[in-house]
Formats: C-alpha cells, structure tokens, sequence
C-alpha cells in the first residue's frame, strides 16, 4: 500500500520564512487586494507590492504596453500611489488578509529611497523590503544605481543603514557580469538579491514610423526571457551566499523548478498573472504534485541540486 | 464571493460564427454570472506563449441555468489573437476572466438614450441596447462604419426591426446614412432642438476620434454622454496599468486604468 506525505514546501530566503517558494513580482500584483477575488493570497509565499516612492507618481503618458513574440514590453514609469498611502490603506488590509508583503522601493534620489525604507520599517506586519536598483523604465528608477557595482554598493549600503527589516536588492539583467552586480550587493549588506527585472527592449511601428511605447524603449517580461533570467540566475547563486530569487518568465511549475534547481531560494512570478489570475497559486499546486510523484519531501532537498557534466 | 465580482473559468465553446467581419461566439462557463452593459471578459484559447496575452471582448449577452452558464461575444477579427479566436470550433477550450471594468450607468428614468457604435464598438452598445430594449425604454442606436460589408448583420442588432430606432451610417454612403455616425447624431441633434426639449443621455464606444466627437457635439448642449474606451490590455483587472487614459480629476488630471476605473467613462472627464 501506498501513501503519500505532503511534501515541505516551506522556503527560507534570509531570516524570512516562506511556506512556499513562490511569491508575486513587483508591478505585475498591484498591491495584492486586486487577487483577493481570485484567491486567498495568504496562500503565496509572499506578494511583493508594486514599487513604491515617496510621492505618488503618475507614471509614462500611454501607450505603456506592447506585446512581443512570447512576450511583452512595459513602460508603465512606476506609477503608484506613494508610500503613505500604502501604509494607511493597503498595509492593514494585507494584514487582515494574513498575507505576508514585501515592499519593493524605489526614489529618485538615495535620499528617497531611504526616506522610503524608513517609513516603511515602522510596519510590524512588512516582511521585507525590496530596493528596486534596475527598473529600465524612468531614468530615477533605479537604474542609475543598479547597473554599475560602485553605484549599486553606494545605494544597498545606504538604505540597509536606514532600516532594519531584511533588505533584498533586484538586481538589473541589462549589466555585462551579472555576478560582480550580485556581490556588490552582498558586500554592502543587502541580504539576498532577486533577479531579474526587465530587459530593455523596444518595438516600431513600420507605417506610422514611430516608437510603439511613449517611452520609446521598455522592460520585456514573459516567457521569451526566461532562458536569460535563468542563466543569469545560476551565475549570480555561484557569485555570492546570500539566497537570489529567482524572476523571469515563469509560466508553470516546471518553470519554477527550474530556477530553484539552479538554486534560487525562491522564485517571483510576473507576468504570468497577467494572463492568468491564479498562476501563482497554480505554480504551487503544481510543485508540490510534483514533489508527490517525484518523492521529494523536502524543497531544501531538491533546491540547488542541478547535475552538470563534467 | 461578492456578486458580480471577477473570476478566472475555464470554458468550452458552443458555437463561434463569422458573418463578414464580425464573429459571435457562445462558450459554456461553470457559473452564470451577471454583468453590466459595458463590462468585458479578458479571453484566450489558444496553445502556447504567443500571443501571450488574452484579448479584452465586450459581454454581449451572459445566460445560464441550473448552475450553469452561457455567455456570447461579439468581436471582430483585428489581429492575431482575435484571429485565432475565430479560428477555433464548437468545443474547443477557453480560458476567460468575467466580468471586468466599469459599465455603462443608466441615472434617471425619464431619458431616452441615443445609442452610438463605431465599428467594433457596437459590441459594447448592444447590450445597453438589449436592456434598455427588456426596459421598454426609449432608445435610438446608430452605427457607423465605413462601408455597408463592415456593418453588423441586421439580425444581431437589437430594437432593428423598430422603424426609426436603428441609423446606420457609412462613409462611403454604401448604406444608410452617406456620413459618420457623429455627423448622423448631429442631424438628430439637430431635429431633437426643433421638436422640443426632452432629456436624453448618450452612450458611445468607438474609435477615440468618434467618441470625442460625440462629445463635442453633445457636451455643449448639456446631454449627458458615456463612452467606452478601448486600448490594448496586459491584465483586464487593474494590476498592469498598461491601459491608462488621461482623466481629468478637478483642476488637474491623472492617469486612470481604462480596464479598472473604465471602461465607461463620463465624457467630461476624459482628455481628449
């Protein structure tokens, strides 16, 4: 006779304990109570909010969004509500939905994304912060900062010094060694990295001859950067100690899996809930079906453990 | 579960016609649900990653019994995605996320209601058509298009059979009116003044061009108008803000999500 154990799902990525490995990416959940129709997101391991600022930002006039093969391009210019906002009306309301929340930050200056940090660090129920070093999108996103180590290290060593919640810095995919990125972060004191954000691209309108996005260039998301998040992924857990998350392109299960076989610690989901509401929930259903039938009990027993030739 | 709050099914397709340009479609969903004239389903059915994302199509009608539910799109054929949805069979699987967005509002009882459609447009009329129709209220449509074969077949437009009450409208003046539907709605307009006062209420959804005509036209006279804006969407319920339009908020104006806050829009808030 046979039976089967429900497998441990639970992640740890720092001091932060996950009851699963997959959490909501930044910008694609809104600020989490949008799914509360959908499901019960206290089941995510985490929802990471959209990225917030100091100051309400209204964000890139449209158009905002083009499809690409597999694909989409977004310059949506971080739009939000800004960070009291966030922490009068939505904090509470995440907590009365025993979800747990990660904030990812952004500001135009190192001062405001201290400012920032500070305010949020004064929510008991707030499980990290997530510094946005690489938005592709608005020149004061992050991406100032985040696509050189020097100024990468400036900014992590300056809000980890202004808060004392976990810090986790997303790291840029548009940088040439995405490991020398990853240990900058790491020697400043962030205490994981998660990557990757969007790859900048771009897309034309062959008659009317102009730039589909007002922005000119945006972030490509969706399963046609996967292989690239993957890889950047597996470079970035041999660069350094601290847990990466792994982002990009997850649709499925077996997606997921294989960002922690390279071993991310855990794993974001993004664009998938653009398409579908309940891709997160599904991605953790379906991990652990396949923990079932693999006989796997435990996520630590199988994360990191990908077989390489010698 | 709040009434008429979204929800993500799984369906299967009962029959998907062409009629010239214009496809309709019934898929059985698990659940009836009920929706507001103007409200819209984000709907995908084909395999793979590309395209990636559903494709925002107008609630046409929604029905159901005993647990069960029906619900019909009209949509036109525009790129890929709605290429392949055409392409599909009686059967075939979809998925769907219903109902979604702002509808139409319908204030007051003692208006009648001027009914404007632009092309595809008209999908998101019809059902404010097929209830004002099942309210015995007092209501004209016009359609435009640019010429008679982009016209919606006569069977599928509600009140069509009511002499005066359906005004079709094409460019080429192949049929109907030889003119756009704003320029049909200004001769109404027109004929409205002589004939006395009497409230009336506009609802529109069509090209941008169209609906800021319609509010040109009508604004000034103090005709209340709604209009439904289109865009291209990533999510359908509020999480991308890939479909802002720019929206007057007092003195100011902010971007709103055209798939949240919208579709329907009061025509005096909009930035045209």
């Amino acid at each position: 006779m046979t039976h089967s154990v429900t497998p441990d799902l639970s992640a740890r990525v720092g001091s932060v304990l996950l009851k699963n490995p997959v959490m909501s990416a930044s910008g694609t959940f809104g600020y989490g109570l949008e799914f509360m129709p959908f499901y019960d997101i206290s089941r995510l391991g985490a929802v990471i909010v959209k990225g917030l600022s100091l100051l309400p930002t209204p964000g890139n006039p449209p158009g905002r969004i083009v499809e690409t093969p597999a694909g989409m391009l977004n310059a949506i210019g971080l739009q939000n509500i800004g960070v009291e906002r966030f922490v009068n009306e939505v904090a509470p309301r995440l907590d009365d939905a025993g979800a747990v929340y990660v904030a990812n930050v952004y500001g135009r200056t190192i001062e405001e994304y201290e400012a920032v940090a500070r305010r949020l660090s004064d929510l008991p129920g707030l499980a990290a912060i997530e510094v946005n070093a690489s938005c592709p999108n608005v020149k004061e996103g992050g991406i100032a900062f985040g696509s050189s180590p020097g100024g990468l290290s400036g900014l992590t060593r300056r809000v980890r010094a202004a808060t004392e919640k976990p810090l986790w810095v997303k790291l840029s995919p548009n940088v040439s060694d995405i490991g020398a990125i990853a240990r900058a972060a790491e020697e400043a004191g962030a205490d994981a990295v998660t990557l990757i954000n969007t790859i900048v691209g771009m897309a034309v309108d062959p008659r009317t001859r102009r730039p589909m996005l007002s922005n000119v260039t945006g972030g490509l998301s969706g399963p046609a950067v996967k292989p690239v998040a993957l890889r950047m992924v597996w470079e970035a857990c041999k660069a350094v100690k601290i847990p990466v998350v792994g982002i990009g392109g997850i649709q499925s299960p077996g997606d997921a899996l294989e960002f922690l076989l390279v071993g991310a610690a855990a794993v974001q989901v993004g664009t998938a809930n653009f398409r579908n509401p309940n891709a997160c929930v599904e991605i953790v259903d379906g991990i652990r079906e396949f923990f079932v039938r693999e006989k796997i009990f435990r996520l630590d027993d199988y994360r990191g453990t990908l077989l390489l030739r010698e | 579960m709040p009434h008429g709050s979204p929800r993500f099914v799984h369906g299967k397709i009962l029959h998907n016609s062409g009629s010239g340009i214009f496809y309709r479609m019934e898929v059985a969903i698990p659940e009836r649900i009920d929706f507001v004239p103007g409200q819209f389903a984000m709907v995908s059915g084909w395999p793979g990653n590309d395209p990636l994302l559903p494709r925002p199509l107008a609630i046409f009608r929604s029905g159901g019994v005993r647990g069960k539910g029906t619900v019909e799109f009209v949509y036109k054929v525009v790129g890929r995605g709605t290429a392949l949805l055409s392409g599909l069979h009686a059967g075939d699987p979809l998925a769907l996320t219903l109902p979604l967005g702002h509808g139409f509002e319908f204030p007051g009882e003692d208006r009648s209601w001027w009914l404007v459609g632009g092309g595809v447009g008209f999908s998101s009329v019809f059902p404010a058509a097929v209830a004002l129709e099942g309210e015995r209220a007092d209501f004209e449509i016009f359609l435009g298009a640019r010429s008679r074969d982009q016209l919606p077949p006569g069977e599928w437009i509600p009140g069509g059979a009511v002499p005066g009450r359906v005004h079709l409208c094409t460019d080429d003046g192949t049929a109907g009116f030889f003119g756009t539907a704003a320029a049909a709605l200004r001769d109404r307009i027109d004929r409205r003044r002589s004939a006395g006062p009497s409230r009336v209420s506009i609802l529109a959804c069509g090209p941008r061009e169209m609906l800021k005509a319609v509010a040109e036209l009508a604004l000034p006279l103090d005709i209340r108008v709604q209009v439904s804006l289109e865009s291209s969407m990533a999510c359908g319920f509020g999480v991308c803000w890939g479909c802002v339009t720019a929206i007057r908020d007092g003195e100011k104006s902010g971007y709103r999500r055209i798939c949240k806050e919208g579709p329907v829009f009061d025509a005096r808030e909009v930035v045209w």
